[in-house]
């Protein structure tokens, strides 16, 4: 191929791009388009629920909207979720004030529900723990390991999520300043 | 069968791909060092030295724009989070240290480049599947037959149109016997992976728009074609005018 014949090859090839941008473009598109729909991944509503402590104080995460609010979904008997949750009561202690909130959800379900309140005892968790005994939360979350942790913004939409952990208290830090924007 | 393989490798053991296919791209780029005139030894060391730089790179380029937390808790500079990673500064941080490396051993830069592209387009292929298990740059809603349930709706695979586009560059590349213009073997490379993100770009719902309506990576994938472009013709003119 001759230098002239390879200069037009990538005119065409550039114009053509060029032109696949334009038509691709969707004057009703925005990258808000997809936030009303609830799914648990960044940048969704989080799919709602209303779960009960084990006082019998109800929550309601779509009431909580105007708050940054930590969704962890958590079990005793795993042990990176046991091992995160006095950094999540540290940072939670910190950030309180400013409208930050924590909702750690126990998947009772596959659970020993009487390990919950001694377990919260042990490591002075003040936030609300909330019994999970249907499995339908873990479902519409369509849980695959836990711990997962799910950061929401005040607008009540998904920021992060960290699946896994245990996570430590400067990521915990870093991502609830985020959210509190 | 998606099902199965998002629920093999969910986070974080969708890394699993990552690590694997950076073990396959740097024996593949080994078998190949000696067709672009580089030493098989010095893809091993150059692709250690640049992964000790990414990871050490991306920790601490995340712990410097996240200074005054990690001064309450400096050990976590050690934590073991994935998340506590800045991936630009793990890249910048790579390229840094291989420049050092090429530059000590007196290697060509753009033969390097050559030989890595196995590594490149094997990184590229697991980068798609690793996005299809943990469901990341997800698709727009579609009614297609081959359209895939993620996230409450019927998406395009973008991921999978990803893994196909970086599958099909790695079989054009690595079937290609000759080249004669040092540097020009990764501009292709890197010119086919940036012409197949214009196109896949237009598929995906997670995107950034610029002025409201522009996709913004489309745009950065055809900067990069016109720059490909650009620097192989160069290429071709500078060893010509030195033959």
């Amino acid at each position: 191929m001759t230098r002239l014949q390879r200069i037009i090859l990538y005119i065409l090839i550039l114009i053509a791009g060029a032109a696949w941008i334009l038509l691709s473009i969707e004057p009703s598109s925005s990258t808000t388009a997809f936030e009303t729909t609830p799914a648990p991944q960044a940048g969704f509503a989080p799919p709602d629920f209303t779960l009960k402590t084990p006082t019998g104080e109800e929550y309601t995460l779509s009431k909580l909207k105007g708050s940054a609010v930590l969704v962890n979904l958590w079990a005793t008997w795993c042990p990176p979720c046991r091992a995160e949750m006095p950094a999540i009561q540290k940072v939670y202690e910190e950030y309180k004030d400013q409208g930050f909130i924590v909702l750690a959800v126990d998947m009772t379900y596959q659970d020993d529900p009487f390990a919950v309140v001694p377990f919260a005892n042990e490591y002075n968790l003040n936030f609300p723990i909330l019994l999970e005994e249907t499995g339908e939360v873990a479902s519409l979350y369509q849980l695959r390991s836990l711990p997962s942790s799910y950061f929401i913004n005040r607008a009540g939409i998904i920021e992060e999520i960290v699946i896994g952990g245990p996570m430590s208290e400067t990521l915990l830090r870093t991502r609830v300043e985020k959210i509190l924007q | 069968m998606i099902t199965f393989f998002r629920n093999l490798f969910t986070p974080p053991r969708h890394m699993i791909l990552l690590i694997l296919a950076t073990w396959i791209g740097i024996t593949l780029a080994e078998k190949h060092a000696e067709r672009h005139g580089i030493d098989k030894d010095d893809i091993s060391n150059v692709t250690f030295y640049s992964l000790l730089g990414f990871i050490i790179g991306g920790r601490l380029s995340f712990v410097l724009q996240i200074f005054p937390n990690i001064i309450k808790k400096p050990s976590d500079i050690f934590s073991i989070n994935v998340d506590l990673f800045d991936p630009f500064g793990a890249i910048a941080a790579a390229v840094l240290v291989g420049m050092i490396y090429s530059q000590r051993r007196n290697l060509s830069g753009w033969n390097l480049l050559d030989a890595l592209v196995p590594l490149f387009s094997i990184l590229a292929i697991s980068l798609g599947l690793s996005r299809l298990a943990s469901g990341t740059s997800f698709g727009k809603e579609t009614d297609l037959p081959w359209a895939i349930n993620l996230w409450n709706a019927a998406r395009h695979p973008t991921q999978i149109y990803e893994t196909l586009a970086s599958l099909l560059i790695f079989g054009l590349l690595w079937f290609q016997k000759q080249n004669p213009h040092s540097g020009t073997y990764f501009l292709t490379f890197a010119a086919l992976t940036a012409g197949a993100q214009l196109i896949i770009e237009t598929f995906r719902a997670d995107t950034t728009l610029i002025f409201g309506i522009l996709n913004q990576n489309q745009l950065i994938a055809w900067v990069i074609l016109a720059v490909c472009f650009l620097a192989i013709e160069l290429r071709i003119r500078k060893i010509q005018k030195t033959d």
